[in-house]
């Protein structure tokens, strides 16, 4: 039982921030997909994006994508001490377009070489799509002397930037189930 | 129509013709006369009889097995003068073929019950009805019946102009103002065949319309328009307005569910119908109604429900139909929302091991601290099936398998502002629930077809509030208010408690076709949920259907989200969300997504293409929400968004782990704002809120195979091959590596959401970590997102 945990977290930034710590995240083979009890579920094609053309806020720092002279990404910052500087994920945007990213709630009672079986227990499963294709998503991360950017005594230093495009190979299950005591 | 003969002395008889056409409204229907008709009437030797009626009754009784129920204050005078007399003009006359015809004119009649009262439930009443009305038409009434031998055979035909139906409680009213109505009835037909009494139409035609329906808080108003104090008109929820073509055939026998009573059994066929609430002149209409439901043993007796309590019952055998509408059309341009098909069976069913019945149990009293008079009716239902289909462009998608069931008590009060024993109350109709203990489930989505598989999709309407399967203990009210946001319009105000509540975020089917079987999924259940709505406005807009609330806070208390079985399954804790809103506001709008870029980017379809899209024209109807969420700054602890997550709990002696003992993570103070303070109030501004637009398709797209090999259906192919549609194939599809523009023609239909969430700002106070003993500690001082636009085309299909 250790064991097929130990071998199966896999870490999801998405997952990740809306379940912290104790949903536990599993890799399943082939062989467990033949062993699911409960049909029904979902099968998503399409894509996302952010900030396409522009977020809502046009002022001084934030407007349209075709403004060389003003952000159009979307704008995350937080502060771990009560008077201290910001960290801030700024400038972000991009699309990601998928055919194939499954959910269903499914039982894992077999498989995982004789894990499974003593598993037994009943997991959300988002079966990834084989290939996400990224379309320009970028971000930056900055460090900032305020929550907005608008506001007086406004600093900011860009720390480094993320761009990335094309094809990303997503495959497997993530698997989230709970542990510990609720 | 003229009248020649009054003969005065015939009142007597008069009456009794009068109340003959009283007692048959339905079966007897009646149209209006013109001077030609008149002329052609053979005959000529009947009787003309005018009558000034005036009739009083202090209580009229129905007694059954010894319980009774009581119609007290019964009037029939005119309907402007409370002392006054309604006028009747009645020509009788024997025709050639031995028919008797009646010609009658009625002008300002007024019937009323000052109050309905049950023996053995003193002190309280279900209040008061009365129903005006002028009326002009015939009824014709001949030997023989549709099987022959000693029935009867009517035609009637009637216009009734200036109409009001009201239900008046304590002082307060609602009705239906300035009913026109006309309606034709031929060879309606009364037979006694064994010891039943059976009625059939073989067609009712027929138009109506309702120019308002009043609200009055003032007692000294009774069944006017205009108020008695300012003059004004009373406000109004809106008009209505339909018309139908119908053929029924009912049989009434004698004999209750226990002894004395009555037994009606009831097929009704819509051979078309439509139905009309007009808003300030702005429609929601529904249009090309077809259908038709049979209504098998139901009884009316005078006895007691499951609570000993007496009341005038109406247990159900079994109902089935279904209906369905060609067009739902709102707002002030006419677009449509697409097509909506319902079946349904109202039958006896076991649900959670407990057998469900559908009955009705009618009683005075309505909410206890709102006045002796109110209707409670205490309910039991059990929807053993239903389907619902939506249609738009042509595609279909089902909500296959509905079922419902549930107990409890409904009241009806027609209430004014005010608090009474602390509890408040608001100007308008009062529905009250108390202690109803109910659920549903639906057992998934079908998209094409009756015998599509089953897939999930309602998980995408999340946003909407819509679960597939919910069980829930419920107290609380909504009260419907008259007049919107301006003019006519509904103002509604509610306040709702759902207690010990399992609702499935996520639900696999209960029966996959073997049988029905636990339903697992992700729930949140040891649900307590409070939720107050304060001036909210629904409006039909000329954009559509505008709902804007004034003020609203909630409080949804998971117990537990578990995964699995909903009782049994394991827990990731307890999660506590609250809310407040003030602002914020809905917009239901026709037609759907319109051309969508589906995984790519491009405002063409070439351009769409060029980024690895397929370009999808999703057509004119479907159907889009709009969503304005303005979450406000925290005012209290009760008035505030925030979101609580606990873990680690201890246990109570029978292992349930016990609230606020173990550690959480709070997200305190989240709410909008526009960014800053522009209108230099001192506040920032917070108009922009959390904006959501959901639109709702049904269309096709591009479902890729995963893996080599067969798949769940045994359908072989290659990972990266499409699934394309194909009726002659086994399985009803194949897998195609390169689809050629032909087949791509024959994608899969998929349940397509279209959303786009925006928002300019959206800050979270502070994000504490909280020990049962350490008290909280702050980790996060502060979160704040800003400038966001996030789109998502998904389209939801069944996992091949």
């Amino acid at each position: 039982m250790k064991s097929f945990l130990r071998r199966t977290i896999l870490a999801l930034p998405v997952f990740l921030f809306s379940l912290p710590s104790l949903a536990e995240l599993a890799r399943l083979g082939d062989e467990a997909l033949s062993h699911i009890s409960g049909q029904g579920g979902i099968y998503l094609s399409g894509d996302i994006s952010i900030n396409e053309m522009g977020g809502p806020v046009e002022n001084s720092y934030f407007g349209r994508c075709d403004d060389a002279d003003k952000k159009c990404g979307a704008r995350f910052a937080y502060r771990l001490k009560e008077d201290g500087g910001w960290v801030v994920l700024d400038d972000i945007r991009g699309n990601f377009a998928f055919e194939g990213l499954t959910l269903r709630v499914r039982k894992v009672d077999s498989g995982f070489g004789g894990d499974g079986e003593l598993f037994n227990r009943d997991v959300l499963e988002l079966g990834l799509p084989n290939t996400v294709r990224f379309n320009d998503v970028q971000f930056k991360i900055s460090s900032s002397s305020t929550a907005r950017p608008t506001d007086p005594g406004f600093q900011q230093t860009d720390i480094f930037s993320v761009d990335m495009r094309g094809d990303v190979v997503m495959e497997g299950n993530l698997l989230v189930f709970p542990a510990g005591n609720p | 129509m003229g009248a020649p003969d009054r003969i005065k002395q015939l009142a007597p008889m008069a009456t009794g013709l009068f109340c003959v056409v009283l007692a048959l409204p339905v079966v007897a229907d009646m149209k209006s006369l013109d001077d030609s008709t008149l002329a052609n009437i053979s005959g000529q030797s009947g009787l003309s009889v005018e009558l000034d009626l005036g009739l009083t009754a202090d209580r009229l009784s129905y007694v059954d097995d010894g319980s009774s129920i009581h119609l007290d204050g019964f009037r029939i005078g005119s309907a402007v003068d409370p002392s006054g007399q309604a006028f009747h003009l009645i020509r009788i006359d024997v025709e050639e073929d031995a028919s008797l015809n009646l010609d009658y004119l009625v002008k300002d009649r007024r019937i009323e019950f000052g109050d309905i009262r049950l023996a053995g439930a003193p002190g309280v009443s279900m209040g008061g009805i009365f129903f005006d009305h002028s009326l002009e038409g015939y009824l014709n009434i001949r030997q023989g019946s549709s099987v022959g031998g000693a029935g009867y055979t009517f035609d009637s035909a009637y216009t009734m102009t200036g109409g009001r139906l009201g239900y008046r409680t304590n002082g307060n009213e609602v009705f239906l103002d300035d009913i026109t109505m006309n309606v034709e009835a031929l060879g309606v037909t009364l037979d006694v065949v064994g010891d039943t009494l059976a009625l059939n139409a073989p067609r009712i035609t027929g138009d109506w319309e309702v120019g308002a329906i009043r609200y009055s808080s003032n007692p000294l108003n009774h069944g006017v328009s205009v108020d008695s104090g300012n003059g004004q008109p009373l406000p109004s929820y809106g008009s209505l307005s339909g018309s139908y073509e119908l053929s029924s055939s009912t049989s009434l026998t004698a004999g209750g569910r226990s002894g004395e009573g009555l037994r009606i059994d009831n097929e009704t066929v819509i051979h078309s119908a439509s139905f009309l609430y007009r808003d300030d002149g702005k429609a929601l209409a529904l249009r090309d109604i077809t259908g038709v439901y049979r209504i098998n043993d139901l009884r009316l007796d005078v006895a007691t429900d499951w609570q000993n309590r007496p009341a005038l019952a109406l247990p159900l055998g079994s109902m089935d139909g279904e209906f369905s509408i060609g067009a739902i059309e709102v707002g002030g341009n006419g677009k449509s929302i697409g097509q909506v098909n319902v079946s349904f069976l109202l039958e006896d069913q076991v649900f959670n091991g407990r057998s469900y019945s559908n009955a009705i149990y009618l009683q005075g009293g309505g909410h206890p601290d709102a006045g002796p008079q109110g209707l409670r009716l205490a309910t039991e239902w059990s929807l053993r099936l239903a389907d619902f289909s939506y249609t738009e462009d042509g595609n279909r998608v089902i909500f296959s398998g509905l079922q419902s069931w549930g107990q409890g008590d409904v009241t009806v009060n027609v209430t004014r502002d005010g608090v009474t024993n602390d509890t408040e109350f608001f100007d308008g109709l009062r529905i009250g629930f108390e202690d109803i203990r109910a659920g549903y489930r639906i057992n998934g989505l079908r998209v094409g077809s009756d015998d599509a598989p089953l897939q999930g999709g309602t998980e995408l309407l999340l946003a909407l509030g819509f679960y597939p399967a919910y069980e829930f203990e419920l107290d609380g009210h909504v009260t419907l208010g008259a007049g919107g946001a301006s003019g006519e319009g509904i103002t509604i105000n509610s306040d709702v408690s759902i207690r010990n509540g399992k609702a499935a975020i996520i639900a696999v089917p209960y029966d996959e076709g073997n049988g029905e079987i636990p339903q697992k999924g992700l729930w949140i259940t040891e649900l307590d949920y409070d939720a107050h709505v304060r001036d909210m406005t629904v409006d039909v807009s000329q954009e559509g259907l505008a709902v804007i609330k004034g003020e609203s806070w909630s409080t949804m208390d998971i117990g537990n989200l578990r995964i699995g079985d909903k009782e049994s399954g394991q827990s990731f804790g307890r999660f506590v969300i609250q809310k407040y809103e003030t602002g914020s506001s809905m917009t239901v709008v026709p037609g759907g997504a319109g051309d969508v870029c589906a995984g790519g980017m491009g405002d063409s379809p070439s351009a769409c293409a060029a980024s690895g899209g397929v370009w999808e024209p999703r057509g004119e109807e479907g159907l889009t929400v709009r969503l304005k969420q303005v979450l406000a700054k925290a005012i209290n602890e009760a008035r505030k968004n925030s979101l609580t997550w606990e873990t680690n709990r201890q246990s109570s002696g029978v292992g349930e782990a016990m609230n606020g003992t173990g550690t959480s993570l709070v997200l305190n103070d989240i709410h909008t704002s526009d960014g800053g303070d522009f209108d230099g109030d001192g506040v920032d501004d917070n108009s922009f809120g959390l904006r959501t637009d959901l639109s709702v398709d049904v269309y096709q797209t591009r479902v890729v195979k995963k893996e080599d090999g067969p798949d769940a259906m045994g359908v072989t192919g290659n990972r990266g091959d499409e699934k394309i549609m194909d009726g002659s194939s086994t399985a009803g599809y194949r897998y195609v590596s390169n689809p050629t523009l032909a087949e791509a023609d024959n994608r899969p239909l998929g349940f397509a959401v279209k959303a786009r969430s925006r928002f300019k700002e959206l800050s979270i106070n502070n994000i504490d970590l909280v020990h049962p003993v350490g008290g909280a500690q702050t980790a996060v001082y502060g979160v704040k997102m800003q400038n966001f636009d996030i789109k998502a085309n998904l389209t939801a299909t069944p996992i091949p």
